[in-house]
């Protein structure tokens, strides 16, 4: 008894707190968006019955758009197989339903996992694919289907098609109006799933490994598996899709799902704005809106309306390409946002300390070696880095200290050798090593250049969370919410620590020396043991050195133990406990920098043989 | 024998072209990175160009056309398509290479694949046309028909055949032997460092967009007479091309216009494998298929790389 009411009460709680929130985050355009939705619902009571399967089927139309918004806007996967796709769901849902006699309900769950699957494989078979062949995979993807569905009749039913019996649940026929309300809720739906992730932890992982893999990567970030996911969630609302829009139809037409209809999908989400949720339904309102001019076109001048959409389709395209190719939502939302200009802070460093590094230990690299073809990047490399030191790597350019620290983090895999941190051992891949505390930078400035400032330390401040799933996310659930909170705290304490206090301002407005900074605090919001930084002083003026070395000092002092790739020897002699100098590829000095730069083997390697000579 | 000839003799007829549109898509990847999705209905708009300044829109009879008149109409289908292949470049793809941005470019060159089939099929309104020739094959052996070991095969093929070949050598011969091919190869290699020593990158590359698009028109429009020819024939052409060049990974000339030529025999063996439960349906869709099975595995078998872009 007082179990259930002690839950009651917590279900109360977080009720509470959730209502808290959504009052918080509720604004005016929130108001705007649902009374859309209202006036949307309300269509039906004003357009003639005749009309609603046009609208509806638009409706199940513009959810494949946005299905695909979310594999090319939120990942930049230029998917060119939504159309396939919207044809897979289709056809088995017809196939089920027309000569398998299924009922309603169980060939459409049918159909939407045929199409998932379809979606997995397809993600799986391009994952590791660049963008261009993703396209060109994606395309022929389409021409597959459509030929499967064209050349063999008694898959598709030849050109008359699969007609199917009539739509009921529960004894009532399914009317259009009833698919319209349907999918409107769908539709709904989706781009309020989308508006939720994509700024949270899975949309940010999303566009951060959208917009610099390896840097996402190196944060930790599991790019592989989340393209994976978004790319088949895409196919899997596509399946969905095309599966209610046959029961619309009452009919599957196999000559309508291929090439032509992934490109119209396509260009609906980059006309619209791939970006915005709502940017591929504007864009596809945009293109039968072309089909509508086409048809009055063409019955005027007696010419294949078909082809006068094509046409106007491609200039429409090419017109907004031409313009920018941001599409037509951002486009004027940049020009609204344009008129209200922002406030700038300028950026200093907080007087404040970082939190002491839990269960600090020494990373130890051994025999590291790494070959490139003939030449030998790296060759027997020893390295022990302490906690609360601070350990510069220098050498000539070439001498291997951006293929060490690549090494040691594992964006390369080494010829021989071991890292090790404590009792661990770290092979393989970044992830686990970012989450066993060792985190490197990249050489060059690599933030999230679409995302904001605080987005880009959230992005690091992700790694150890466990509740943050796209279907936690989505739902809000309430330790979701919490970890967002604390999420939240710590990049806004790493962003403070380095002295960015503007976090609201987009990655791409940093100068070079701030983006760096971004970039350590992106790092530290991983809550990092080990940090290596590849020059972090890089571009910085005099008065930023300063700052960016006292930095250095508290994070010695908090226990990390730091690695600095560094060509500037003042600032080494400023910061660094230990200097390890290579070159081609061997340690050849190590100590303090005084001992090192009184090594003979050092000078002769920066000054040459000849001046000693 | 019969039907092996046969195959052979249509095999490399289509393959030919589908080998001249493979080396254009070869060239145009290693130079700049795009897929050029747009490449099929550029031929197509290239060869209906010359279609209608020769016979206009109407429906063609084989033998009414002069040589001269077929000349010009190929002449200006020529120009125009390296026009446009370069200013559409210029103006659509460019801009998004320089930037780096994959979507923008598969963007802009569907659009234009698409606004040029739009724009052909308004004008071209007929579900086929057939070409004029202007070579008059069919005065030839049987109605331009030979038999060759019990097998009948158009006398045009041989034609396309060594149409296909010659201008391949050509191309090939002009990257590795002219100045203007070494400096694309130059491109091809490193862009910065070849417009650091001076050469006109940008007007090297836009041209070649559109004479590709020439050089593939010109096999097109000698091939077009032996079957009827549609306002979507390009997009087929290419896809086939785009199947051989990606088989080869855009590779040479010659490997690319060889994997063209593979393609084409495949896809005529296939279709006349109908005894053994294949036939025409699964000419086009074996191909595809098997491309798309090279692709997923070779990105399966390479290391999980860091960097879609």
């Amino acid at each position: 008894m007082s179990a259930a009411q002690g839950a009651l009460g917590r279900t109360r709680v977080e009720l509470a707190a959730a209502g808290r929130e959504a009052r918080a985050a509720w604004s005016w355009s929130a108001t705007l968006w649902a009374l859309a939705f209202v006036a949307a619902a309300l269509v039906p009571l004003v357009l003639p019955e005749g009309r609603m399967a046009d609208l509806a089927g638009f409706v199940y139309l513009a959810l494949a758009a946005v299905g695909l918004g979310y594999a090319v806007g939120l990942a930049g996967i230029p998917s060119l197989g939504q159309g396939a796709f919207l044809g897979i769901g289709a056809f088995t849902e017809a196939l089920l339903r027309a000569k398998a006699g299924w009922p309603l309900l169980p060939s459409l769950l049918v159909a939407i996992a045929v199409t998932a699957a379809a979606g997995v494989l397809t993600g799986i078979a391009t994952g590791r694919l660049r963008s261009a062949f993703v396209a060109v995979s994606t395309w022929i993807l389409s021409w597959i289907v459509l030929l499967l569905l064209t050349s063999f009749p008694r898959i598709s039913g030849g050109a008359q098609g699969l007609v199917l019996p009539e739509t009921t649940v529960l004894g009532h026929t399914v009317t259009p109006t009833g698919h319209y309300l349907v999918a409107l809720t769908l539709i709904a739906l989706a781009i309020l799933a989308l508006a939720v992730l994509a700024p949270r932890g899975p949309g940010l992982a999303l566009a951060a490994g959208r917009d610099h893999p390896a840097a996402a990567l190196g944060l930790g970030v599991a790019v592989a598996r989340s393209r994976l996911g978004v790319f088949a969630a895409s196919a899997t609302i596509a399946g969905l899709a095309g599966a209610l829009g046959v029961e619309l139809a009452q009919v599957a037409d196999p000559s309508s799902y291929g090439p032509v209809l992934s490109f119209e999908l396509f260009v609906a989400v980059i006309l619209g704005g791939a970006r915005l949720p709502l940017g591929p339904v504007v864009g596809l309102a945009v293109i039968s809106g072309f089909r509508h001019l086409a048809e009055e076109i063409g019955g005027f001048r007696g010419l294949p309306p078909g082809r006068l959409e094509e046409m106007l389709t491609g200039y429409g395209m090419l017109l907004v390409l031409g313009l920018g190719g941001a599409g037509l939502l951002p486009a004027a939302r940049s020009w609204w946002r344009s008129r209200t200009p922002a406030v700038r802070t300028s950026s200093r460093r907080a007087e404040r300390e970082p939190a002491r590094v839990a269960n600090a230990e020494a990373l130890l690299a051994r025999g590291l070696s790494k070959r490139f073809g003939t030449l030998v990047a790296l060759d027997g490399f020893d390295l022990d880095l302490q906690p609360g030191h601070v350990h510069a790597l220098i050498g000539p350019n070439g001498s291997g200290k951006t293929t060490a620290l690549r090494t040691l983090v594992g964006e390369l895999a080494p010829d021989s050798g071991t890292v090790s941190i404590g009792a661990a051992k770290l092979e393989g891949p970044s992830r686990p090593r970012t989450l066993l505390g060792v985190v490197g930078t990249q050489q060059a400035t690599a933030v999230f250049a679409d995302l904001t400032v605080l987005q880009n330390a959230l992005v690091g401040a992700g790694l150890r969370r466990q509740y943050a799933g796209p279907f936690r996310t989505v739902f809000r659930t309430p330790k979701a919410r919490r970890e967002d909170g604390v999420a939240e705290g710590k990049a806004l304490e790493a962003l403070s620590l380095v002295g960015l206090h503007d976090p609201d301002r987009p990655a791409a407005e940093l100068s070079a020396h701030e983006q760096r900074l971004l970039m350590l605090a992106s790092a530290l919001a991983t809550q990092p043991r080990v940090l290596l930084l590849d020059e972090p002083a890089a571009g910085a003026s005099a008065a930023e050195l300063d700052s960016l070395a006292d930095l250095l000092d508290q994070l010695r002092d908090s226990g990390l133990a730091l690695l600095v790739i560094e060509h500037n020897l003042r600032f080494v002699r400023r910061v660094a406990d230990r200097v390890t100098v290579l070159e081609a590829g061997k340690k050849i000095s190590s100590g303090t920098l005084t001992e090192v730069a009184a090594d003979e083997a050092v000078r002769t390697a920066y000054l040459g043989r000849q001046r000693l000579s | 024998m019969s039907v092996v000839v046969q195959v052979i003799v249509t095999g490399l007829a289509a393959g030919g072209i589908y080998g001249i549109f493979a080396v254009g898509y070869s060239l145009i990847y290693r130079l700049t990175g795009v897929v050029y999705f747009a490449f099929g209905d550029l031929v197509a708009f290239a060869v209906f160009t010359a279609l209608l300044v020769a016979a206009g829109t109407g429906p063609v009879s084989q033998t009414s056309l002069g040589l001269g008149r077929f000349l010009l109409g190929l002449a200006v289908g020529l120009v125009l398509c390296i026009g446009v292949g370069a200013a559409t470049y210029v103006l659509f793809i460019e801009p998004y290479l320089l930037r780096g941005s994959t979507l923008g470019w598969v963007a802009s060159t569907l659009a234009i694949a698409f606004a040029l089939r739009g724009m052909v099929g308004a004008v071209f309104t007929r579900p086929a046309y057939v070409f004029p020739d202007p070579f008059h094959f069919e005065d030839l052996g049987r109605n331009g028909i030979v038999t060759i070991a019990g097998a009948s095969v158009q006398i045009r093929s041989f034609f396309v055949i060594a149409l296909a070949a010659g201008l391949a050598a050509l191309a090939a011969w002009t990257l590795e032997r002219t100045r203007r091919g070494r400096a694309l190869q130059a491109i091809a290699s490193d862009p910065e460092a070849a417009r650091f020593v001076g050469l006109p990158v940008e007007t090297l590359v836009a041209l070649t967009f559109g004479l590709v698009g020439g050089l593939a028109a010109i096999v097109a429009v000698a091939a077009a007479p032996s079957a009827p020819f549609t306002v979507d024939s390009g997009a087929l052409l290419g896809l086939k091309g785009l199947v051989a060049a990606l088989i080869v990974r855009f590779g040479s000339p010659w490997a690319a216009f060889a994997a063209g030529l593979g393609v084409g025999l495949a896809e005529a063996a296939i279709d006349n494998m109908g005894g053994l439960g294949l036939g025409p349906q699964y000419g086009e869709l074996i191909p595809l298929a098997f491309a798309l099975g090279v692709i997923a595995y070779r990105s399966l078998r390479s290391e999980p790389a860091p960097s879609p872009a």
